[in-house]
C-alpha cells in the first residue's frame, strides 16, 4: 500500500529539515522518494509532521509494574475507559494497564520505547508484558549494574570476558543494551546499606562503583553496541549528588568509542538517565539546592555525555527502581506504602506511590530543576525528555512538559501565581530563564536525539529507507505562537491528528483506529561465540550452586519474544 | 422542586451501574430522556426502563431541587449517588455496593440495608442508612490510603468489617454493633459506636477519635490507657458517659484517641481487680 502524507510542515532534525512544507510518501511500511498516481493521499496541509517519538528511559514492562498494579488498586481505577471497536478497556494512571501503556504513546504520536531496567532473572517475564503491550517496539535494557559476575570482572579489571559476558548475557535475556543502577548500591542494599558516593564499596566485594562503570563502559565499546552504557548514578535523590553526578561522567571522559557500525550512530560514551533526579546540591532537604547549572555546564563542555531528564510532572505518581536502598529513604521520608525485592545475585527493587505536589517545597524544587536542564543544556541533540516513567510522572504528560519548554510566559505565571511553591523562584534560576523551545528543538528532544541516543538509524528520522513511523499533530506552527496558548500544544501531542508505524495508520484525530503487536529489539554481538562459551563454563559453577532456577529455565527462549527484531553487530576490527 | 420516582420492575442477576443517573447529570431529564438511556449492566448497556417505571414530576434547574426515589429492591443497583454534590436520594429497600461512593453534598437515606463501600471516600452531605453495612463503611478504596473526609454516616444497623478505615474526616455514627478493625488507618475524624465492637479498633490509626458506647471484646497492644473521663467533649460533641480514655496507635507514634464505656468494659483497666470490684490507686477522677 502507497499512501502520500500531502503539505504538511515538516521538522526532521535527523536530516535538518526544520518546518518546510513538504509531501512524505511511504510504500510497505517505509519512507520512500516518490510513490505512483495511486497513492493513497492524507491531506495534512499546513500541520506539524515529525518522526514518531522515541521514548530514551521508561518503565513500560517487567515485574516492577505488575507489583506496582498489584499493590496499587487505587491507580489502576484512575483513567478506566470502555472498550471500544478497536481497543480494550483502559486503566491506570502512573502504572496503565499494558495495553493502556501502547494505546497512549501511540495516541502521543510515539512509536518505540526503552524499557530501561530488564532484570535478567526476571527477563523472560518481561518479554511476556511486551508481548501483550499493543502497537509501540520496545527495547529493554539488561541490567548489569550489580551482577556479581560483573562486580567480580571489574576488581579483575578483566574487560575482554566482561564484554564476551555481556554479549552472552544479551542473548541469553534478549536485551538491547547495558544498564546501571546505583552501581554497588543495589547490591550493598542486600545487607541493609547503600553505597555513598563515587568511590564506595559494597561489603564483600571489594570493588568500588567507579571501577565497575568504567569496566563497564571499556567492555561495552569492546563489543561496540549500538547504545553506550546507560547510567543511573550513584546517591539519586540525595541533595548534594551533583558532585556524583559529575565526577562519574567524567570519570569515562577518556574511554575511546567503539568504531564499529553500530555505535558510530550514537555520539555518546554514556547516557546519564534522569539528571533531575542527580543535580541537587546542599546536605539535607532543608538547605537543599539547584546543582542545574553545573551540571548542564558540564554537559555544554562535555560531548562524550547525553542525558534524559526525569521531568516531575507534579502529580501522584508511582516510583518503582532498582535502586532499592533510595526506595527505602523515600518510604522512610513518606510514609506511605513500600515493596521491596532482592533480584538474586543481580539486583534489588523498589517500589512506593509518591506525591508530586506543587505545594511543597521538595516537589517544587525538582519540577524547576528539571526544567533548568532543559534550558541550560545548550545543545537540544544531548538532552532527551522523559519522566523516568513513572517515577517522576507518567509518560502521558509529555505533551504538557513539551508546552513548558515552548512557553516562558507559562512557566512565570505558574510561578508567580504562587501555582507551584515559592521554593521554585527562591532556589532556582527558573525564573529568570525566558529560552524557548520551538517545533524543530522538540523534534529534536522526543524523536531525532532519542534515536541517535540508541543507535537507532531505521527510525527517528524521515529518511527514505526508514520505517515509516510518522505522527502528525492538528497544529499549524506558521500561524500559532506556542508561547502565548501552551493549553493548544498540550493537547495538540496529547491527540495526534495521525499516527503512522510501519506504514499502518494507528492513531486518527486522537483515536485509537488500529492496533498491531508490539515488535522487540535485542542486540546481537557476532563473531565472539567462542569468548562467550569460555565465560559460560567459568561461571556455570557459581550459577548452579546459587542461583535458584535451573540454567535451562533462566534463558529467554525463542517463543517468549513478540516479533523480535535481531539487531546484528560487528564487533570493531571485524 | 423535581421527583423522580424509580418503581423496581425486576431484581436483575447482574448488578446495575447508577453512577450516571445522580442529579449532578439529570437534574434536567424528562421521562423521554430516561427512555433512551441505556444503564451499564456488566459489559452492556440496557435500557433503564428495562429495570424501573420511572416517573418525573415537577422541574429543577439545578442538581439541589432534585428528589430521587428508589422504590423496591436495589440490592443489585450499585453507585447509587455515587459523586453527587447536591439533591436528595431516597432507598425505600436495600442497595447494592458504593452506595454515596464520593459524595460531596445532598442526603441519601437507605430504608434498607447495604452492601460494602457505602460511604466510600465522601467529602460531604450526609448518609443515613436504617439497615445494616457491610464492610468498609466510609473507608477509603482499595489500596488507597485516604478514606471519608467529610460528612456524616449513620447506619442504624450493624456495620461490617474495617468501617472508617483511613478515615481523614467526617464523622461516623454506628447505633449497632460493629466488626473488627473500625477506624484502621484512620488519621482524623470521628467514629462514633453505640452498641458493642467485637476487637480491634483503630489499629495503626495516627490521629482521630473512637467512641465505643458498648463493650470492647479486644484492644489491641498499641493502646495505653489515659485516663478516666466524664461526659467528654469529642469534635465539638458533649458524649454522656464515663470512659475510659485510650491513646493509640502508639506503634505508629500516633496520637488518636479511643474512648470505652468505662461501666461494661471494667474489665478492662489496668488496676481493676477482680476481689474488691474496686479500681485503686487510679485517682479521684477514676469510676466508683
Ligand atoms: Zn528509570
Amino acid at each position: 500500500m502507497e499512501y502520500i502524507l500531502k503539505n504538511g510542515i515538516v521538522y526532521d532534525p535527523a536530516n535538518e529539515i526544520k518546518g518546510e512544507k513538504k509531501d512524505v510518501c511511504f510504500k510497505d511500511g517505509k519512507i520512500v522518494e516518490d510513490v505512483s498516481a495511486a497513492a493513497k493521499e492524507i491531506d495534512v496541509t499546513d500541520k506539524i509532521v515529525m518522526p514518531a517519538g522515541v521514548d530514551t528511559h521508561a518503565h513500560v514492562a517487567g515485574p516492577k509494574l505488575v507489583l506496582g498494579r498489584l499493590y496499587r488498586p487505587e491507580d489502576s481505577r484512575r483513567g478506566v475507559t470502555q472498550k471500544t471497536k478497536n481497543e480494550r478497556g483502559e486503566s491506570g494512571f502512573s502504572i496503565p494497564s499494558c495495553p493502556t501503556t501502547g494505546y497512549r504513546y501511540s495516541r502521543m504520536g510515539y512509536g518505540t520505547v526503552c524499557e530501561a531496567a530488564m532484570p535478567p532473572l526476571e527477563a523472560k517475564h518481561t518479554h511476556e508484558e511486551i508481548c501483550i503491550i499493543p502497537n509501540i517496539d520496545i527495547n529493554p535494557l539488561t541490567l548489569f549494574g550489580n551482577n556479581w559476575f560483573i562486580l567480580e570482572m571489574a576488581r579483575e579489571n578483566k574487560i575482554d570476558e566482561m564484554a564476551a559476558f555481556i554479549s552472552a548475557w544479551l542473548k541469553i535475556t534478549k536485551g538491547y543494551g547495558v544498564k546501571i543502577v546505583n552501581p554497588c548500591g543495589s547490591e550493598a542494599w542486600g545487607w541493609g546499606m547503600n553505597v555513598h558516593g563515587y568511590d564506595d564499596k559494597p561489603p564483600y566485594f571489594d570493588v568500588t562503583s567507579r571501577e565497575v562503570v568504567r569496566a563497564l563502559a571499556k567492555a561495552n565499546e569492546k563489543l561496540g553496541l549500538p547504545h553506550s552504557i546507560h547510567i543511573h548514578p550513584n546517591d539519586l535523590g540525595h541533595p548534594g549528588n551533583t558532585n556524583t553526578t559529575i565526577e562519574t561522567l567524567d570519570s569515562l571522559k577518556d574511554i575511546v568509542k567503539s568504531n564499529s557500525k553500530a555505535a558510530s550512530v550514537r555520539d555518546q560514551i554514556v547516557h546519564c538517565t534522569h539528571m533531575q533526579f542527580h543535580s541537587y546540591t546542599g546536605t539535607n532537604w532543608r538547605d537543599a539546592g539547584s546543582g542545574a547549572e553545573e551540571v548542564a555546564k558540564f554537559l555544554n563542555h562535555n560531548k562524550h555525555v547525553t542525558g534524559d531528564i526525569g521531568q516531575v510532572t507534579l502529580d501522584e505518581t508511582t516510583t518503582m527502581t532498582a535502586d532499592a536502598p533510595m526506595e527505602y529513604d523515600l518510604y522512610q521520608l513518606s510514609g506511605l506504602k513500600w515493596v521491596n525485592a532482592d533480584i538474586e545475585c543481580e539486583t534489588a527493587a523498589g517500589i512506593i506511590p509518591c506525591i508530586y505536589s506543587p505545594k511543597t517545597p521538595v516537589s517544587t524544587l525538582q519540577w524547576a530543576i528539571g526544567l533548568e536542564l532543559f534550558l541550560l543544556t545548550k545543545d537540544p541533540w544531548q538532552i532527551n525528555l522523559t519522566t523516568d516513567h513513572p517515577n517522576a510522572g507518567p509518560f502521558t504528560r509529555y505533551p504538557r512538559i513539551i508546552s513548558w519548554l515552548m512557553s516562558a510566559p507559562k512557566r512565570i505565571s505558574m510561578i508567580e501565581n504562587g501555582e507551584v511553591h515559592n521554593w521554585a523562584e527562591k532556589r532556582t534560576s527558573l525564573a529568570t530563564l525566558d529560552r524557548e523551545y520551538d517545533f524543530y528543538d522538540i523534534a529534536t528532544i522526543t524523536r531525532a536525539s532519542n534515536a541517535r541516543v540508541h543507535g537507532f538509524t531505521d527510525r527517528g528520522n524521515l529518511s527514505v529507507g526508514s520505517n515509516a513511523d510518522i505522527a502528525v499533530y492538528d497544529l499549524e506552527p506558521n500561524n500559532f505562537d506556542p508561547s502565548k496558548d501552551p493549553e493548544a500544544v498540550e493537547k495538540a501531542f496529547s491527540r495526534a491528528k495521525y499516527t503512522i508505524k510501519d506504514g499502518q495508520i494507528m492513531v486518527q484525530d486522537g483515536e485509537i483506529v488500529s492496533t498491531k503487536p508490539s515488535q522487540v529489539l535485542w542486540t546481537n554481538v557476532k563473531g565472539i561465540e567462542d569468548q562467550e562459551k569460555a565465560v559460560l563454563d567459568q561461571v556455570m559453577p557459581f550459577f548452579t550452586q546459587y542461583y535458584s532456577v535451573k540454567w535451562e529455565n533462566y534463558k529467554v527462549h525463542d517463543h517468549f519474544l513478540s516479533n523480535p527484531i535481531r539487531v546484528d553487530v560487528e564487533m570493531e576490527g571485524k | 422542586m423535581k421527583t423522580i420516582t424509580f418503581d423496581v420492575k425486576k431484581r436483575n442477576q447482574i448488578a446495575l451501574e447508577m453512577d450516571e443517573v445522580i442529579p449532578d447529570k439529570i437534574y434536567s431529564w424528562e421521562a423521554e430522556d430516561f427512555d433512551k438511556y441505556a444503564v451499564p449492566v456488566g459489559n452492556s448497556r440496557f435500557p433503564i426502563t428495562d429495570f424501573f417505571d420511572i416517573t418525573v414530576e415537577g422541574t429543577a434547574d439545578s442538581p439541589a431541587e432534585v428528589k430521587m426515589i428508589f422504590n423496591g429492591d436495589c440490592g443489585r443497583v450499585k453507585y447509587i449517588g455515587n459523586k453527587m454534590s447536591a439533591g436528595e436520594i431516597i432507598v425505600n429497600g436495600d442497595a447494592d455496593l458504593h452506595v454515596g461512593a464520593e459524595m460531596s453534598g445532598g442526603a441519601i437515606t437507605v430504608h434498607g440495608n447495604c452492601e460494602a463501600h457505602a460511604g466510600r471516600e465522601m467529602t460531604g452531605g450526609t448518609l443515613e442508612i436504617f439497615g445494616n453495612t457491610k464492610e468498609f463503611t466510609g473507608a477509603s478504596y482499595i489500596g488507597e490510603w485516604r478514606g471519608m473526609r467529610g460528612g456524616k454516616i449513620t447506619v442504624h444497623g450493624n456495620a461490617g468489617k474495617q468501617c472508617g478505615e483511613c478515615l481523614v474526616g467526617g464523622h461516623i455514627h454506628v447505633k449497632g454493633d460493629c466488626d473488627i478493625l473500625a477506624g484502621i488507618h484512620m488519621r482524623k475524624g470521628l467514629i462514633e459506636i453505640d452498641g458493642n465492637v467485637n476487637r480491634w479498633p483503630g489499629g495503626q490509626m495516627k490521629n482521630g477519635n473512637i467512641i465505643i458506647r458498648g463493650r470492647l471484646g479486644r484492644l489491641l497492644e498499641g493502646f495505653v490507657e489515659e485516663e478516666i473521663v466524664t461526659n467528654p467533649v469529642i469534635n465539638g460533641i458533649e458524649f454522656d458517659g464515663t470512659f475510659i480514655k485510650y491513646k493509640g496507635d502508639i506503634a505508629l507514634k500516633g496520637k488518636g484517641h479511643l474512648y470505652i464505656d468505662a461501666e461494661k468494659n471494667r474489665d478492662k483497666l489496668s488496676a481493676w481487680e477482680d476481689e474488691d470490684d474496686e479500681y485503686i490507686s487510679l485517682g479521684d477522677n477514676r469510676l466508683r
